[in-house]
C-alpha cells in the first residue's frame, strides 16, 4: 500500500504542476500574441468607443475585473483569484449573460456525451483488437483495414456521415441539437426521451472513431505480446493456451491505457468539432459562437474548462493505471 | 539504401498507399494546367447548384435545331415535371373518386395522367376536403394541362426602335441540339458551392493548400521533435530532464486548446494559411521528440557510438554520423505521421472558425467550415462537403498505409 | 548399459513462412542421452539448435511444424501424441525448457508464486495454494535460492537471479530431462558462474536426469557436458565426447568453430583466433550435397553434389564428411606445421 501512495502523491503533484502550467499557458498566450484579443480590449476602451455604450460597459466591466491596464504580475494574480472564484465576467457576445452562466449550461453536455463516449470506443475497440490478435485470419483481414481507414476520419467526418445517413436519409434519429427544439428542459419523460434520442448520433460518432484507433493500437500490441519469451516459456511449462492469452491480453490492455491518458487530449478535441456538426449544446458549439462573435472572454474560459477536464480525465486514468498494473506498488516501493 | 528501398516498395501496405498519394499529387498539379479559372471566382448565382453539365440556353436556341422522334419523349417530360407530392395527391383523388388503389400505380406516368384527365372533375366535392385542399387540385389540373399541351415554345425578340416582340423562330418538342455545336457548355462535376463557386477546382485547389499546410506543420514539428530528441536522448542528464519535462507537459495539455487560445488571439486578419501552418507545428511536436528521444537512447550505448566518442569525434559529428542513420527511417515516419495529421488539424481549427482567412485561398477544412455554416449538410447538398471529406480521409488513409508498410519493414515482430 | 532418458529418431521440422516457403531448420536429427549423462549442441547462430531444443519439447506452435521422426523420453514415444495430452503429462513434468531469453521468460505483471501456482494447477488442479507454497518454498530452499523472491515481480529481481528463478521453476515438476538454451549467454560472468553451477547441482543431486544445453560457446561445453553435438544447417555434423569435440574435432566446421573462439581454457590458450569465412546458406533452398561446401578450406569438387551421410568411427565418434578421419588428421597436421613455419 505504501507503494501505491507513493505513486499516487507522485501523480498528483504532477496532475498540479500541469494544472498551473496549464493556467499560466492560458492567460500568457493570448498576451504574447501579436493580435492580443486583451490589448485590442483596453485599446478600444481608451479610444472611448464608438459602439453603443451597453457595449462599452462590458469592456469596463472585463477591464476593472481582469485590471487589463495594470502590470502583468498584477493581472496574473487578479486572474487567478477570478478564476477560483468561477467569475469570468460577461460574455461579450451572449450579454447579459456571465461567461460562468454560459458554460455551465453546456459544459455538462460535453462531459455527459463525450466521456461515456470515449470510454465504451476504447472497450470495443481493445476487445475488438486483441480478438483480431489472437483469431488472425478473416476477422484480423476485415476488420484491419476497416479500422485503418475509420481511425484516418476525422471525427467530424464520421459524424456527417451518421448524420447523412440516419439523421437525413433515414430520418431514424433528428440532426442538430441536444433536445428537441420545441422543448424546454425539465424533468418529464418527453424531455428525457428526445434528450436520449438526441444522444445517438453525436455518440456513435464519436465511439465509432475511438474504436478504430484502439483496435489497431491492441492489435499490435497484443501481436507483440504474443511473440514475447513468457508466452513460449509458459507453454513448454504446460499451462493451458487459455490461460496464456489472459496473460497476453492483461499485458497488452495496460500500455492501452496509458496510451488512453495520453491521447483523451486529441480525442476530446476531435470530439469537440464532431458537436458543432451536430449544434450539440456542447463546449464544441460554444467555441464556435465564441469566435464568430469575437468573444475573448468566453474562448480563454471554455479552453480553461477543457484543459482542466483532460488534465483531470488523465488523472484519473493515471491513478486507476496505478491500481491495475501491479508492477507499479512493487516499483515504487523500493 | 538500395535494398531498403526495395524493401520498402515489396510492402503491399506502403505501395498501396504511395500509389493514392502520388495520384492526388498529380491530380493537384495537373488539373490547374488544364482548367486555368482562378478557384475562388464566383460564377454560380445562387447557392448550390448540382453536379451535372450546364449547357448555355442562349446558345442552344441560336445552334443548329435536329428533329428526332422519340416515342418516350413526351412521357420523360412529364414525369421529370411531375413531383413525388403531386402523384401523391393524384393518387389520393383518384380513391377518393373510387378507383380500386390496385389499379392505381403513381410511378407510371402516363396511366396516371390518363387515369386523372379520365376522373378529375372540378365540381366533385369530397366530403372532409378544405377549400385549401380544393384549389390545390384546381393549381395542380391547370398547370397539368399545360404539361400536357402538345405545342412549341416561340421566339421573340424586342425590336429595338419599336420596342415590340418579333418572333423569330419557334421551337417545337421534338427539336434537339447537339450538345457539341453548342458554344458554351460548363461541366460541374461536383456543382457549385454556397457561393457558387466551382467546387471541384475549389477542391483542387484547397488540397493544394492543406497539403501545403500539412507539409509545413509537419517539418517544422519534425525538427524540433528531432532536435529535442536527440539532444534530450544522446546528452541525457539535465538536459534530458528538463526537455522531458517540458514535453510531458505538453503531452498532457491538450494542444488543441493551445492553438485554439493561439490562432484566436493571432486575429482573423493575420491569419494565413502559412501563419496556421507555423501555429500547428508549433505545437505538435512532442510525439516526434517522444520517439526520436527513445530511439536514441537505446543507440547511445551502442559499440560503434562508443567508438566513435573514443574516437574524439565532435558531438555534432556523432550525432550526424553514429546516430541519425540509424533513426532516420522513425524520423521519415514520424514526419508522414505529422504531415497528415496536420491537414486533420487543420480540418477542425477552420470548422471552429479559426482557420486560415476566408478570401484568398481555400483549404480543406474550409470548405467543411462553409459547408457546414451554409447547412450543405442538413440540406442534403452531398457534393458541398462529401467529396472533401473522401479527400481528407483519402490523403489520410495513404499517409497512415505508408506509414504502417515502412513500419512494417523497420519492425519485423509486427509482420506477422 | 544405463537407461537411456531420451532418444529421437530421425527428427525433422520445419517453419512455414508468411509466403507459405518450408523451412527446414531441424533435418534428420537423431541423438540419445543416458541417465546422468548431459549433452551439449553448438552451432553458430542461425544453425538451427534454438529450434532443435524447441522441437525437442515435441509441442508445436506456428511458425514451427512437425513433420517426421520419433521423440523417445524414458520409454515413452511423444511423436504421436494428442498436443493437449503432451501439455498435461509430458511438459515440464517429463521434459522442461529453460528458454533462451530467461530475462523476459516470466510474465512481468506477475508475482513469481501465482506463476508457480499456475504451472502447478496446469498439471494438478487439486492443488491448494498452501501445498503449492510449500513445494515452492522447499525447492528454492533446496536450491540456495531466497525464499522472498517468491512474492516478488520479476522486474524486482536482477539478470542472474530471474535466470536462477526461472531454472528452479523449470525442474518444480521433477522432469526427467532439461533441455537448456543459452541459459546463461545474456548474464555477466559471475551470474554465468552461479548459473551453470545450478544446472550441475540439479545433475548431482537428482532433480533432473539427463540435460540438454545448448550454446555457441563451446568451451562452456566442455565444462558442463559430457558428449557434444556440432550442427550446421539444420544438420549434425560431427558428435563426440567433450573433450574430442574439442581438442580433436574432425568435421572442418567443428575445426574452425573452434579456431574461432577466444578461450580462457588452460592449453587451448595458444590457439591462433581464426574465423570461419562466409555464412551459412539460406534453409530456404538448402544446396545439394555438403552443406558446409561453400565455405569449406578442403572442399572437393565432389563435395557439392554427393550427399553426406554420417560416419562412424572409433570411440563412439561421428561426423559428417567426404574425408576419412586419417584424411582429415594429415590435413590438419599439414596445415599446423605451415602456420608454425
Amino acid at each position: 500500500m505504501k507503494g501505491y501512495r507513493k505513486y499516487f502523491l507522485n501523480k498528483l503533484l504532477w496532475f498540479l504542476i500541469t494544472l498551473v502550467t496549464a493556467f499560466i499557458l492560458n492567460f500568457i498566450l493570448p498576451r504574447l500574441m501579436p493580435g492580443d484579443p486583451v490589448a485590442s480590449i483596453v485599446s478600444r476602451l481608451a479610444q472611448g468607443m464608438s459602439n453603443t455604450t451597453g457595449v462599452q460597459a462590458i469592456y469596463q466591466q472585463y477591464s476593472d475585473l481582469f485590471g487589463t491596464n495594470k502590470p502583468m504580475l498584477e493581472q496574473f494574480w487578479l486572474y487567478m483569484r477570478n478564476v477560483f472564484r468561477g467569475d469570468f465576467g460577461f460574455s461579450f457576445s451572449q450579454y447579459p449573460r456571465t461567461v460562468a452562466d454560459v458554460i455551465k449550461s453546456s459544459v455538462w453536455w460535453t462531459v455527459i456525451l463525450q466521456f461515456p463516449a470515449i470510454i465504451v470506443g476504447w472497450l470495443i475497440g481493445n476487445t475488438l483488437g486483441a480478438l483480431a490478435a489472437y483469431r488472425k485470419g478473416s476477422f484480423d483481414k476485415v476488420l484491419m483495414p476497416v479500422s485503418i481507414f475509420i481511425s484516418n476520419l476525422p471525427a467530424f467526418g464520421m459524424a456527417i456521415i451518421l448524420l447523412v445517413i440516419f439523421g437525413v436519409s433515414l430520418k431514424w434519429f433528428p440532426t442538430s441539437g441536444g433536445y428537441g427544439f420545441d422543448l424546454i428542459p425539465n424533468a418529464s419523460w418527453k424531455f428525457v426521451w428526445s434528450v436520449i434520442v438526441h444522444y445517438q448520433l453525436p455518440f456513435w460518432s464519436v465511439v465509432l472513431i475511438t474504436i478504430g484507433g484502439q483496435a489497431i493500437g491492441m492489435r499490435s500490441m497484443a501481436i507483440y505480446e504474443l511473440n514475447a519469451d513468457y508466452v513460449k516459456y509458459s507453454r513448454f511449462m504446460g499451462i493451458k493456451d487459455r490461460k496464456i492469452v489472459g496473460y497476453v491480453f492483461r499485458n497488452a490492455m495496460l500500455p492501452q491505457i496509458t496510451g488512453l491518458a495520453l491521447s483523451i487530449g486529441t480525442m476530446v478535441g476531435g470530439a469537440l468539432v464532431a458537436e458543432i456538426i451536430f449544434s450539440y449544446p456542447g463546449l464544441g458549439s460554444t467555441i464556435l459562437t465564441a469566435v464568430l462573435g469575437q468573444d475573448y472572454p468566453l474562448i480563454s474560459a471554455t479552453t480553461l474548462i477543457i484543459t482542466i477536464m483532460v488534465l483531470a480525465a488523465n488523472f484519473l486514468i493515471e491513478i486507476i493505471y496505478g491500481v491495475l498494473d501491479p508492477r507499479i506498488k512493487a516499483a515504487q516501493a523500493d | 539504401m538500395k535494398h531498403t528501398l526495395q524493401q520498402v516498395f515489396h510492402s503491399g501496405k506502403f505501395v498501396t498507399g504511395f500509389s493514392i498519394f502520388v495520384a492526388i499529387l498529380l491530380i493537384v498539379i495537373i488539373y490547374p494546367l488544364i482548367i486555368t479559372d482562378p478557384p475562388l471566382r464566383i460564377i454560380g448565382q445562387g447557392t448550390f447548384f448540382e453536379p451535372g453539365i450546364y449547357v448555355n440556353v442562349y446558345d442552344s436556341i441560336s445552334s443548329p435545331h435536329y428533329t428526332l422522334n422519340l416515342d418516350d419523349a413526351a412521357a420523360k417530360r412529364i414525369a421529370s415535371k411531375l413531383g413525388e407530392d403531386d402523384r401523391i395527391a393524384i393518387k389520393d383523388w383518384l380513391v377518393a373518386v373510387g378507383i380500386p388503389e390496385s389499379e392505381i400505380d403513381t410511378t407510371d406516368t402516363a396511366k396516371l395522367l390518363d387515369q386523372w384527365v379520365n376522373n378529375y372533375d372540378p365540381a366533385t366535392r369530397i366530403s372532409g376536403m378544405t377549400n385549401a385542399t380544393r384549389n390545390y387540385y384546381i393549381r395542380l389540373n391547370n398547370s397539368l394541362k399545360g404539361l400536357l399541351s402538345t405545342d412549341g415554345v416561340s421566339i421573340a425578340v424586342a425590336n429595338p426602335e419599336t420596342a415590340v416582340l418579333e418572333e423569330t423562330s419557334t421551337i417545337v418538342q421534338s427539336d434537339y441540339v447537339n450538345v457539341n455545336q453548342v458554344a458554351n457548355v460548363r461541366v460541374l462535376p461536383l456543382g457549385t458551392d454556397n457561393f457558387g463557386r466551382d467546387v471541384l477546382t475549389e477542391l483542387v485547389e484547397a488540397t493544394r493548400v492543406s497539403l501545403q499546410i500539412g507539409f509545413v506543420a509537419g517539418v517544422i514539428a519534425t525538427l524540433i521533435g528531432l532536435t529535442l530528441g536527440l539532444l534530450s536522448g544522446y546528452v541525457g542528464g539535465f538536459v534530458d530532464d528538463i526537455i522531458m519535462f517540458i514535453t510531458n507537459l505538453f503531452t498532457v495539455i491538450p494542444s488543441f486548446v493551445l492553438l485554439i487560445l493561439i490562432s484566436f488571439s493571432i486575429g482573423q486578419d493575420r491569419r494565413g494559411p502559412v501563419t496556421i501552418a507555423i501555429v500547428i507545428g508549433f505545437t505538435s511536436w512532442v510525439w516526434t521528440t517522444r520517439a526520436v528521444r527513445s530511439q536514441v537512447i537505446s543507440l547511445r550505448n551502442r559499440d560503434h557510438v562508443n567508438l566513435s566518442k573514443l574516437s574524439g569525434h565532435s558531438l555534432v559529428h556523432i550525432i550526424v554520423t553514429d546516430i541519425f542513420p540509424y533513426i532516420a527511417s522513425y524520423v521519415v515516419m514520424a514526419l508522414i505521421l505529422q504531415i497528415s495529421s496536420g491537414i486533420l488539424v487543420e480540418a477542425g481549427l477552420s470548422i471552429l472558425g479559426l482557420g486560415p482567412r476566408t478570401t484568398d485561398v481555400p483549404t480543406l477544412g474550409l470548405m467543411m467550415n462553409w459547408a457546414m455554416i451554409y447547412q450543405a449538410h442538413i440540406l442534403g447538398k452531398w457534393w458541398a462537403y462529401f467529396p472533401v471529406i473522401v479527400t481528407i480521409a483519402l490523403i489520410a488513409f495513404s499517409m497512415n498505409l505508408m506509414n504502417t508498410g515502412l513500419d512494417q519493414v523497420f519492425n519485423p515482430a509486427l509482420r506477422d | 548399459m544405463s537407461n537411456v532418458m531420451l532418444e529421437v529418431r530421425e527428427l525433422t521440422t520445419k517453419y512455414i513462412t508468411r509466403f507459405r516457403e518450408n523451412i527446414y531448420a531441424v533435418d534428420h536429427v537423431s541423438l540419445k542421452v543416458e541417465e546422468g549423462k548431459s549433452l551439449g549442441i553448438a552451432g553458430e547462430s542461425g544453425c538451427g539448435k534454438s529450434t532443435l531444443a524447441l522441437s525437442l519439447m515435441g509441442y508445436y506452435f506456428p511458425p514451427l511444424h512437425y513433420t517426421s521422426g520419433e521423440i523417445i523420453i524414458d520409454g515413452h514415444n511423444i511423436s504421436g501424441m494428442n498436443p493437449d495430452d503432451v501439455r498435461r503429462s509430458i511438459l515440464g513434468t517429463e521434459i522442461a525448457y529453460i528458454p533462451q531469453a530467461a530475462m523476459n521468460a516470466l510474465n512481468p505483471t506477475q508475482k513469481i508464486i501465482n506463476f508457480i501456482e499456475d504451472v502447478i494447477e496446469a498439471h494438478n488442479p487439486v492443488a491448494t495454494k498452501k501445498e503449492i507454497f510449500d513445494i515452492a518454498k522447499g525447492l528454492f530452499e533446496a536450491l540456495g535460492l531466497p525464499v522472498d523472491v517468491l512474492q516478488k515481480y520479476p522486474v524486482e529481481l536482477s539478470g542472474g537471479m530471474k535466470q536462477r528463478t526461472v531454472i528452479a521453476i523449470s525442474v518444480i515438476l521433477s522432469p526427467q530431462v532439461l533441455i537448456a538454451d543459452e541459459p546463461s549467454s545474456a548474464l555477466d560472468v559471475t551470474s554465468q558462474k552461479m548459473v551453470i553451477k545450478m544446472l550441475r547441482n540439479l545433475m548431482d543431486k537428482g532433480y533432473i536426469k539427463a540435460m540438454i544445453f545448448i550454446t555457441h560457446e563451446l568451451p562452456l561445453l566442455y565444462n558442463v557436458t559430457d558428449d557434444i553435438m556440432v550442427m550446421y544447417a539444420g544438420q549434425i555434423v560431427e558428435k563426440a565426447s567433450s573433450k574430442d569435440a574439442v581438442f580433436d574435432p574432425l568435421h572442418p566446421y567443428s575445426k574452425g568453430l573452434m579456431g574461432s573462439i577466444i578461450v580462457p581454457e588452460s592449453g587451448l590458450r595458444n590457439v591462433k583466433l581464426t574465423a570461419i569465412p562466409g555464412v551459412p546458406p539460406n534453409l530456404k533452398k538448402p544446396p545439394s550435397g555438403c552443406r558446409f561446401a561453400a565455405r569449406c578450406k578442403y572442399v572437393r569438387p565432389e563435395c557439392k553434389t554427393l550427399s553426406i551421410p554420417l560416419r562412424e568411427v572409433a570411440g563412439g565418434r561421428t561426423y559428417r564428411c567426404i574425408l576419412s578421419e586419417e584424411e582429415l588428421r594429415e590435413l590438419y597436421a599439414w596445415e599446423a606445421r605451415k602456420k608454425n613455419e
